[in-house]
């Protein structure tokens, strides 16, 4: 028996049912948020104490910049000639259940000429990680969060590499389609393989400045509160709060930072901000790469579309590459219904289908034939190739 | 046959019945592949060639396709990034006419249809005058289910033609037109359409 779903029709009525109140309910509390986001005073050195001493609780909220917090900016003229290159990576995970224990991972790149006609430069590079060091930390197989921080490294890399072969010819800006903070890798219970990510992620972003290319991070549908944390922290009513004052929301509760920037007008960008979380402030603004983002809206009046992009302090300084990734973000949008095209096109190249994970899978059997090993899968998979009918 | 890869292929075998063929290509050039082009391809092993004309063309969408449709001002960098990098399948189908084996041609359906990627050429000049020298391969066409034979047949014949010295068109169509009123003897309204479109074009 498969999945009943008349079975589900109570429970997913009920759930549109309940959609819909929440979906009131924030929309009702969101004015405030808006407003007191309004009413923000710059350089407030009682709000600058609040911050400090927030930091100091590892607090993940945003810290002004000398942009006003509610500053908005109309997007800026795209420069006639520019180099836009994307990169996106997918990955297979270690599957104890399979004939081997592999990973892979698969990195899609793609260098858009902006302002001339000639067609982008595509490529895709696939890499397979199959020796022990690969595999184990210690006795313990690799993770999932490790495996996703190296596809996240191998994008980094892979626009180094590029921005490095574009030279400083015409403007460049690189993309990656997530955030430039690796929380997942820094969340691993094996800390050396963490830093020794980290420290090669860190050394592509070097490299990238080094080339004079700009790079963002873009986030659709951003999750985060940053800039709602703010909010919180500045009303809250004694300087000597404590950590567990900042662990609740408040009124603004289960806000986003997305809903709060919704009223930006097509092609506008909100103020910068600085990413207050510790993994920015102690990992990455140490060593020269202090992550700050900004919102911007890449839809339409009726239909608001926020992208969260994330940028380093080296390109955020630059009114120039400020600029550049604005104006890069909105245009490469134009043509994505709202998300950078390059970015979509950098995932299409990367992604691995289920018939080519099929035919890889059958590479590798040959490859243990030849060997003298036998690919066997496991009986749990056998049976599942049995019911489900893969 | 030769068996060695052919030099100017234009596409590879998806399928194939005994009728008919379809081939996928990339890009189309402006004049490769052609309505009506005649086509060969190798079968039994490279032991014949089966020929045969394109009747079809088609070019697939899909959705990243569709969302750029409506996009305004599309500069040219993203449509020559959907047309050369993108492996959007342009699918080319062709109508079976007959058959080569050992230099002798047949204007009948092949014993084997060609295979899956098999290499898609077409045509020498040489080759369809020698082909089309005799024309018991109108029936195939004018057989078909398919509407647009009558569109299809004197789309071939004008490439016939034009294989042939300029001072044989005339005669050549005249000879094809003759076998049109044999075999529509009894579809007045069809021949005189076909008829009227198999005019020689200098």
């Amino acid at each position: 028996m498969a999945l009943e779903l008349n079975k589900l029709t109570d429970q997913v009525s009920g759930m549109g049912e309940t959609l819909a109140a929440r979906s009131t309910e924030l929309a009702a509390r969101l004015p405030q948020a808006q407003a007191a986001l309004k009413s923000m005073v710059d350089d407030d050195p009682i709000l600058q104490r609040k911050i400090e001493r927030a930091l100091s609780f590892h607090w993940a909220g945003a810290i002004p910049t000398n942009e006003p917090v509610h500053a908005r900016f109309p997007c800026p003229a795209h420069p006639e000639r520019a180099n836009i290159i994307a990169a996106d990576g997918s990955q297979l995970y270690p599957n104890r259940h399979g004939i081997a224990l592999y990973y892979l991972i698969n990195t899609g790149s793609i260098i858009f000429p902006h302002g001339i006609d000639d067609a982008p430069t595509c490529a895709s590079e696939p890499h397979l990680f199959y020796k022990n060091d690969d595999m184990y930390m210690g006795e313990h197989l690799i993770q999932g969060n490790l495996v996703d921080s190296q596809r996240d490294l191998a994008e980094l890399r892979e626009l180094a590499r590029l921005t490095a072969t574009e030279g400083e010819s015409v403007p460049t800006l690189a993309m990656v389609d997530n955030g430039l903070l690796l929380y997942l890798g820094l969340h691993s219970s094996n800390q050396r393989r963490s830093d020794e990510i980290l420290r090669d992620y860190l050394r592509a972003l070097s490299e990238i400045h080094t080339t004079g290319a700009a790079i963002c991070g873009v986030i659709d549908r951003p999750r985060a509160a940053n800039v709602l944390r703010l909010l919180h922290v500045a009303e809250l009513d004694k300087n000597d709060f404590q950590a567990e004052d900042l662990r609740q929301l408040g009124d603004y509760a289960q806000l986003t930072d997305r809903m709060l920037f919704e009223s930006l007008q097509p092609g506008e960008r909100s103020a910068l901000f600085i990413n207050a979380s510790p993994e920015n402030m102690e990992k990455y603004m140490p060593r020269g790469h202090k992550i700050m983002f900004f919102y911007v809206n890449t839809g339409s009046i009726d239909q608001p579309g926020i992208l969260r992009v994330e940028l380093p302090e080296w390109v955020a300084i630059q009114p120039q590459q400020l600029e550049l990734v604005h104006a890069g973000v909105v245009e490469q949008a134009r043509f994505g219904s709202g998300f950078p095209y390059v970015l979509m096109r950098a995932h299409e190249l990367a992604v691995v289908t289920w018939k080519q994970r099929g035919q890889l899978e059958q590479m590798v059997a040959g490859s243990m034939l030849r060997s003298g090993v036998s690919p066997i899968i496991s009986r749990k998979a056998q049976g599942k190739k049995w019911t489900d009918g893969g | 046959m030769n068996n060695s890869v052919p030099h100017i292929p234009i596409g590879r075998l998806l399928r194939s019945t005994t009728v008919g063929f379809t081939f996928g290509c990339s890009v189309p050039e402006p004049e490769v592949p052609l309505f009506g082009d005649f086509v060969k391809a190798p079968a039994q092993h490279g032991q014949s060639e089966v020929i045969g004309l394109i009747s079809d063309i088609l070019i697939e969408d899909d959705p990243f396709v569709r969302q750029l449709i409506a996009a305004p001002d599309l500069p040219e960098a993203y449509i020559q990034d959907q047309r050369k990098n993108r492996q959007v399948p342009i699918e080319v189908s062709v109508l079976t006419i007959g058959y080569r084996r050992n230099n002798a041609v047949f204007q009948e359906l092949p014993p084997q249809p060609p295979m899956t990627l098999d290499y898609i050429q077409r045509c020498e000049p040489e080759e369809i005058a020698t082909f089309t020298g005799s024309h018991d391969y109108f029936a195939l066409i004018i057989n078909t289910p398919d509407t647009s034979a009558d569109e299809l047949l004197p789309a071939a014949l004008q490439r016939a033609a034009k294989a042939r010295p300029a001072d044989e068109r005339r005669f050549f169509m005249l000879q094809a037109g003759k076998e049109l009123a044999r075999l529509l003897a009894n579809d007045l309204p069809r021949l005189n359409t076909l008829l009227r479109r198999i005019q020689v074009i200098p």
